[in-house]
């Protein structure tokens, strides 16, 4: 019976592989594009008066997205994501290229850095909100310290929001670069040394462009999701500010839109595959 | 390495855990709103064990990843097996779209979900939260293992298949052992992942099928007391003790 | 078939079969169909019910004595506003026994035909609810809903950190920046805006609405942030001075700190009345209606009420409370409103609130 099968598949080597990739494969096609597809579908028709659908064609859910105060969000959430990027970046990658030159300790800074990266997302942004309290910690510290009289407003202000996502997404730029630094032949940078390059001329020249991989998809990682985020701005933004993942999630609870929701939703998820094929074309000029 | 450096990573690091570090250590502090060091105690832990619902969303996030790590797991190393070792039509598409859902923003992902479960009529509970997670979480799975069958020497099975084996018993007894530490990796990230889900969860769950992440959203937005510190610092500990198992695992057969 | 013929018939039936969230049959038929469901008995008392209720709103042994009595196992969630609890409903979560929308929220349970009709053979506590809170404009001949609490969304401040404010005038007032919050709710905070200038908090013209605006944006730059319920320990810790808030949270929040007091702005605000309905899709709707029937008892209602010190619409219970709060007079009345199903006009709204967001 065994051998028969086998005999079988041996003679269809596609049918092994579907076999395979069947199970799986039907679950994400229903599970995941499939939902889509159907949100594809409620972002042109009319919005019923009590939330849901209404049968028919319409364009009001993206002709509403044109609304200035719409455009405003998606550029806020968008310089938000670009800042949190660029910060992760500059505190980021020093420290990937030290734990490269960490020798023992290796092991034990990597782990430190793949810890914050696992845990709870919500556990960290609340130990934030500790933190950040006008009666949390840093606060009391200063004002016991005595350096200030009143405490400073740090919760609910966009500056909370900036120093949450930084914080969250932080691990996630250092565990890429790190993984490209790694894989620099250390033979270059000796050539390059042995050629007369001072160390910060080697640093540029070779150990940047070649974690350039690395580089581009740590900032990815930390892009998107910073650019989908709302968790963050949900919790330390105290309401007052909206990035584009609290306004999508607003449609589906209060406001009940669900066509200008799924519009928003299709218009967020574009942005980001867009940026995502960016990382493909630059990843592939690159090798 | 230059002096600055050192203190730069020291100090970023620092930065990075210290506010979890300090979250675990307030856990203990007997005050329930200053942060005045007031004594030790232990009282806010035992406060979790006679809260119901804190227990009920603890059996759920467990029932629901436990499901959902099987599932995905199962699903996923079979996909990765097929990318791996078998030619096929459409793979080089497939190997691209397999990264989409984990670049799609967590909030489509559960919104699309949530549409989809209502125009079913499907009731929203453990079982849509379950799926919801096999979802994301397949191909992450698949990027896991992947990772690791890259590394694998093929060679094995051929030599067991050269001294009479046939396929499935080589599939068995070569390929699962070897390939056993990468797919246990993959279960307990996929479990950690499903565990703390909270953006996809939220949508997809029920009346009364609340999850710990859930419920401890709930809890800081309405009343923050330590006891919020104290279950934090439960899963910071369980995160933990999972991912230096997964680390073990994945260093071992290196 | 070819392709183009089985796209077409996918996209017909997924067109086709989009929920609609609307009622099925008419005003008319239905009201009929209420009626004849109402008279109907049900069965036994269920093992179980699942209660959907806001966060503070029961005494802290009200749950718990009710399932000792009943035998009846119950499952409590809460929420923070009606709009969750409709956004829960209305994708249909199915496992809730017993929702307590405000008054317009009722409107838009009737609307979408989830509220179930009331069978008031098992009320037999009925008798206890004062004429006032009978028959309201939301729910004609309470088909539909029991009477819950009543309270007013006004201003909870620290007395002994500001003076006394009047009018919603003092958010906008800098000398407070960073210590006075606004709910987390559109309604609630554009309502505010417009009764400040004399207008309906249900209102739909848009140049009341665009003043409201302007004045909600000038009052954003002296918040805090817009939190709702959860400002409550924010106002015991001092780190908010002026917040608006629902009466008896404040309340209850001066268990904790007296120093917390409440006014009625000038210009007034909102009137709420909370019902307890069913939805239509309860699985346990006889235990349902004991759980009504059991908080119309004097004594518990008085219990639940002076916890969370809202008013009460039960006559009985009001003799056996320990700090009843009195139903507004005439004149107060004149200054409070109760909000409205904004209709199609909710999109508008929340235009308005999205933009004083983001502002």
């Amino acid at each position: 019976m065994r051998r028969r099968l086998l005999a079988w598949l041996a003679r269809r080597p596609e049918a092994e592989a579907w076999a395979l990739l069947g199970p799986g494969t039907l679950w994400m096609i229903v599970f995941f594009i499939v939902p889509v597809v159907v949100m594809c579908a409620y972002s042109f028709m009319p919005r019923g008066t009590y939330g849901g659908v209404d049968p028919g064609f319409t364009l009001e859910a993206y002709a509403r997205f044109l609304h200035p105060v719409y455009l405003v969000i998606l550029e806020r959430t968008f310089v938000i994501a670009v800042l949190t990027t660029a910060f992760c970046v500059l505190a980021g990658y020093p420290v990937a290229y030290a734990i490269t030159r960490s020798g023992k300790w290796r092991t034990l800074l990597l782990f430190l850095v793949v810890l914050p990266f696992w845990t709870s997302f919500l556990v960290r942004t609340f130990a934030m909100i500790f933190l950040m309290r006008d009666t949390g910690l840093v606060n009391s510290w200063l004002m016991g310290l005595g350096i200030i009289k009143q405490p400073i407003e740090m919760l609910y202000t966009p500056f909370a929001v900036f120093a949450g996502l930084v914080y969250g997404y932080l691990p996630f730029l250092i565990l890429p670069v790190y993984a490209s630094l790694e894989k620099i032949d250390p033979s270059l940078l000796e050539a390059a040394e042995v050629l007369g390059a001072k160390p910060a001329a080697r640093f540029w020249r070779v150990t940047l462009p070649l974690s350039g991989p690395g580089l581009v998809a740590g900032s990815l990682l930390v892009f998107i999701p910073a650019l989908g985020s709302f968790l963050t701005s949900d919790l330390l933004g105290g309401a007052k500010g909206l990035l584009v993942g609290n306004l999508i999630q607003n449609q589906f609870s209060t406001a009940r839109n669900w066509p200008f929701g799924s519009a928003a939703s299709l218009i967020l998820m574009t942005l980001v595959l867009v940026a995502a094929l960016l990382y493909l074309r630059v990843g592939r000029e690159r090798e | 390495m230059p002096r600055w450096l050192v203190a730069f990573t020291a100090i970023v690091l620092f930065l990075m855990h210290l506010p979890v570090l300090v979250l675990v250590a307030f856990s203990f502090n007997a005050s329930k709103f200053s942060v005045n060091w007031t004594g030790f105690t232990l009282h806010w832990y035992q406060r979790l064990l006679e809260r119901e619902d804190i227990l009920a969303a603890l059996r759920a996030s467990l029932i629901v990843g436990v499901s959902a790590t099987v599932i995905a797991t199962a699903f996923g190393t079979l996909i990765a097996l097929a990318l791996a070792r078998h030619r096929f039509r459409g793979r080089t598409l497939y190997e691209g779209l397999i990264y989409v859902p984990i670049v799609t923003p967590e909030i489509v992902t559960g919104i699309s979900l949530l549409i989809l479960f209502v125009f079913l009529r499907v009731p929203l509970g453990l079982g849509t939260i379950v799926i919801a997670h096999v979802a994301f979480s397949i191909s992450f799975v698949v990027v896991v293992v992947l990772s690791r069958l890259a590394g694998m020497d093929e060679t094995l099975e051929e030599a067991a298949m050269t001294l009479g084996a046939d396929e499935i018993t080589a599939f068995w007894k070569i390929t699962v052992p070897l390939l056993w530490p990468g797919i246990i990796s993959a279960a307990l990230l996929t479990f950690i992942l499903s565990f703390d889900d909270f953006v996809i969860t939220s949508f997809v769950a029920g009346s009364g099928s609340s999850t710990l992440p859930l419920i401890i959203y709930s809890m800081v937005r309405r009343n923050v007391e330590p006891s919020i510190n104290a279950i934090s610092t439960v899963i910071v500990i369980g995160t933990s003790i999972l991912l230096y198992v997964a680390e073990k695992l994945t260093r071992e057969s290196a | 078939m070819n392709r183009r013929e089985l796209i077409a018939l996918g996209l017909g039936s997924l067109l086709a079969a989009c929920r609609q969230l609307r009622d099925t049959l008419t005003p008319e038929q239905r009201t009929a169909a209420d009626a004849a469901e109402a008279a109907e008995p049900l069965g036994p008392i269920e093992k179980r019910l699942s209660i959907y209720n806001w966060s503070d709103y029961v005494a802290p042994d009200t749950i718990s004595n009710f399932e000792k009595e009943f035998g009846v196992k119950v499952t409590y969630d809460v929420y923070e506003s009606n709009e969750e609890m409709l956004a829960k409903l209305l994708t249909g979560a199915t496992g809730y026994d017993l929702v307590f929308p405000s008054s317009y929220a009722v409107s838009v349970l009737k609307a979408v035909g989830i509220a179930s009709p009331i069978h008031r053979q098992y009320l037999t506590n009925w008798g206890n609810i004062a004429p006032l809170f009978l028959d309201p404009p939301f729910d004609p001949g309470n088909a539909h809903t029991v009477p819950w609490q009543w309270g007013i969304t006004g201003i909870a401040f620290r007395s002994d950190k500001v003076d006394a404010p009047d009018s919603w005038a003092v958010l906008q007032d800098a000398r407070y920046r960073g210590k006075m919050t606004q709910m987390d709710d559109g309604r609630d905070v554009i309502g505010s805006w417009l009764r400040y200038r004399g207008h309906s908090l249900n209102s739909e013209d848009s140049d009341e609405l665009a003043h409201a605006k302007l004045d909600a944006i000038a009052a954003k730059k002296n918040l805090k942030a817009y939190i709702s319920a959860p400002v409550k320990g924010q106002l015991i810790s001092g780190d908010v001075w002026i917040a608006q808030l629902w009466n008896g949270d404040a309340t209850q929040a001066k268990v904790e700190q007296p120093n917390i007091a409440y006014v009625v702005p000038k210009e007034g605000c909102t009137i709420w009345e909370d019902s307890l309905v069913i939805p239509r899709s309860a699985p346990h709707k006889r235990a349902a209606h004991e759980f009504m029937n059991y908080i119309l008892r004097p004594d518990v209602q008085a219990t639940i009420s002076d916890f969370t010190g809202y008013g009460t619409p039960n006559a009985a219970a009001l003799k056996l409370m320990q700090h009843p709060v009195p139903y507004p007079t005439a004149d107060e009345l004149r200054r409070l409103e109760l909000q409205v199903d904004l209709g199609r006009d909710t999109a508008v709204w929340d235009q308005i609130w999205t933009e004083i967001k983001s502002a």
